[in-house]
């Protein structure tokens, strides 16, 4: 059972937190815990993940009490288990700058029995607004990934990025990052053949001094969706904190974190592979990833009851190859989940990818690596 | 075919980012005119604009502290260039607080307007932007269609009312009709209307003066008080207004009966003309 409480700033903050997670998938998992409440979203493609997790001293009030069910063989801790789709709690944190103003004190609390989240908002002139939303039994998925090991770290101010976002417009799907010991640059990703009413090549070069940490460990070139970019700056500007970017070669996953006392951000943004690149060791990877599968099989907690919504999405790692729309037809990647399932536009960018960790038989041909994802 | 131009100065470079932007919201694509001594933003009366053509011209000199320019022979000494002008409005803006803007022409697998910045940042280093904006070279056989246009003689020119004014006057009659009548004297009077079946809606303006007749006769021919009209297309009037964000040094109409709409802007150094056709 959750019961939390939030001062008009907090719901700010939280407001756009969600506003940032809404840009990669239409569901939110809230998560609470004893570390504090987690708000989680994957995109329907597996290629984008974001979790904000607001610690307890973020909230006025923080109260998580947790039933211990004893089930079958070993006792698990439940978890909430609630999916909110975005189209019920978005527009009830929307303008979040407004909310500041007009709420004094919001209140969260579950009520588990009737599967509902109830939001209410205590604001000026004695006015009292309750939102009850219903939340679908699904257990969140976490991704597994190691953002201290990636050899490349920046910590860069959100208005630095913010100034460097501004070149590309809308229509510009996919950013690259280009990194040197001297210098950071991010372009207009080059694979679109351009013509006359076509977009426009940007590039824009950051000296190392305008950020707050550097370390390039390898030289690379990594390229990554540039909407689920922005959702991730929006949040960022709102909490005045530095951004951190890990990433190592390009099919490996790059994360953008937030980290300071009262929150922690992170936003896992799959990366296109280089064909050739890659092509050096597919089996090796495939193989460490087979072990570490397995060892993750083992410690999560094998929850019998299958989510029927999870897995009727991304059954895994598939090993069709989906034709991707790349226009560079050597580009083919190796890793591909069940992009059929998603009828999203995204499909044509088949990025390196998200490989489940599902109870039944694996299949170890064609791994994906990249996002590795376990259900709680 | 060279060239390449250089701006130092903030003015001179918010200016022509204004000038830019006005560009992108009166033609999708346009075709820019490079020669010694001027640049021009044209766009002819081919099938494509329905009729519509614009012709900017400003000074390159005003702007720019670095300008040469090479055409394709010392007789045709210009370079002619086919581009969609959102795409330079929006390179332009990033470049808000830059210390210098250069601006080439480059053949990067196709033909490319360079546009680079060097932008004052915080730190010590500054920041370098780029932007390839992609360009087709107009072959000098197409050269004719895109060359200035003669001002006809028109029966009646007046002053322009606030030009915002007037936007959000048609703005709202674009609801009822797309069939305007603007029509104007000798007398400083003009009026928009539109009809239909149901209503009738007739904005007046009055007092707003005419310009200087060009020869003494004809002025002496035209009653004052006879209006001179013209039947356009809403939208397009809808179009030219809604690219005047800042209102002009200068602005005239020439309405020639039945056949055209003229406007003659003068914005500080930069003129636009803007010929709108009657509806057949």
């Amino acid at each position: 059972m959750l019961k939390c409480e939030l001062s008009g700033s907090q719901v700010k903050v939280f407001g756009k937190a969600i506003q940032a997670l809404s840009r990669i998938s239409d569901e939110l998992w809230l998560d609470p815990s004893e570390k504090g409440l987690a708000l989680r979203s994957v995109n329907s493609c597996r290629s984008a993940y974001g979790c904000v997790l607001f610690s307890p001293v973020f909230f006025q009030h923080y109260q998580w009490s947790t039933s211990v069910k004893v089930n079958d063989n070993d006792s698990t801790m439940s978890n909430l288990n609630c999916k909110l789709g975005m189209k019920s709690i978005l527009p009830i944190f929307r303008c979040p700058n407004s909310l500041e103003r007009t709420v004094e004190k919001c209140k969260i609390f579950t009520r588990s029995d009737k599967c509902k989240v109830v939001i209410q908002f205590f604001c000026r002139h004695g006015i009292r607004r309750t939102h009850n939303v219903c939340f679908q039994e699904s257990q969140p998925l976490q991704v597994i990934f190691e953002k201290n090991m990636c050899s490349n770290t920046l910590v860069i101010q959100p208005r630095v990025l913010a100034e460097a976002l501004v070149l590309f417009t809308s229509s510009q799907e996919e950013v690259t990052l280009a990194v040197t010991p001297l210098s950071v640059c991010l372009k207009s990703s080059s694979d679109e053949p351009m013509d006359l009413t076509n977009s426009v090549y940007s590039e824009m070069f950051v000296g190392p001094d305008e950020f707050d940490f550097f370390q390039i460990g390898v030289d690379t070139e990594i390229t990554f969706c540039f909407k689920e970019l922005k959702g991730m700056l929006i949040f960022s500007e709102a909490t005045h904190a530095p951004i951190a970017i890990h990433f190592d070669f390009p099919g490996k996953p790059m994360a953008l974190s937030i980290d300071d006392m009262l929150l922690e951000a992170n936003f896992i943004l799959a990366t296109l592979a280089d064909e050739p690149s890659r092509a050096s060791s597919p089996q090796s990877l495939c193989l460490s990833q087979n072990q570490k599968r397995s060892d993750l099989m083992h410690s999560t907690h094998n929850n019998s009851k299958a989510d029927k919504n999870v897995t009727s999405k991304a059954p895994g790692c598939i090993l069709s190859k989906a034709a991707p729309k790349r226009l560079y037809p050597s580009e083919t990647l190796t890793n591909i989940s069940a992009l059929e399932t998603c009828g999203s536009p995204t499909m044509k960018r088949a990025n390196g990818d998200i490989s489940e960790v599902p109870e039944s038989s694996v299949s170890d041909t064609d791994r994906c690596q990249g996002l590795r994802i376990c259900r709680r | 075919m060279k060239f390449r131009a250089k701006i130092v100065d903030a003015a001179c470079l918010n200016h022509f980012t204004r000038v830019s932007a006005m560009i992108a919201k009166l033609a999708k694509t346009c075709t820019l005119r490079i020669s010694p001594e001027k640049l021009n933003f044209v766009l002819s009366d081919r099938v494509a604009s329905a009729g519509v053509s614009m012709w900017c011209e400003l000074e390159q000199e005003n702007f720019f502290s670095e300008f040469q320019m090479e055409g394709i022979s010392a007789e045709n000494n210009a370079i002619y260039l086919d581009l969609t002008a959102e795409n330079l409005s929006r390179a332009l803006k990033t470049a808000q607080n830059a210390r210098a803007l250069k601006i080439k022409l480059t053949n990067k697998h196709f033909p490319c307007l360079t546009v680079s910045i060097e932008l004052l940042s915080v730190s010590s280093s500054s920041r370098v932007v780029t932007h390839d904006i992609p360009v087709k070279v107009i072959p000098r056989k197409l050269w004719k269609d895109l060359q200035e246009p003669t001002i006809p003689d028109s029966d009646v020119s007046i002053y322009l009312p606030a030009l915002k004014t007037m936007k959000s006057i048609v703005e709202k009659m674009k609801n009822i009709s797309n069939h305007l009548i603007m029509e104007a004297n000798l007398s400083g009077e003009l009026n928009l209307k539109i009809e239909t079946e149901l209503v009738c809606v007739t904005t007046h303006f009055k007092d707003l003066g005419n310009p200087p007749p060009a020869s003494e006769d004809a002025s002496q021919e035209r009653p004052p008080e006879q209006m001179a009209e013209v039947h356009i297309d809403i939208r397009k009037l809808l179009q030219f207004l809604a690219g005047q964000q800042v209102n002009p040094t200068r602005a005239v109409c020439n309405l020639v009966s039945n056949k055209i709409i003229h406007f003659d802007l003068l914005h500080e150094d930069v003129s636009l003309q803007y010929f709108i056709p009657a509806l057949s």
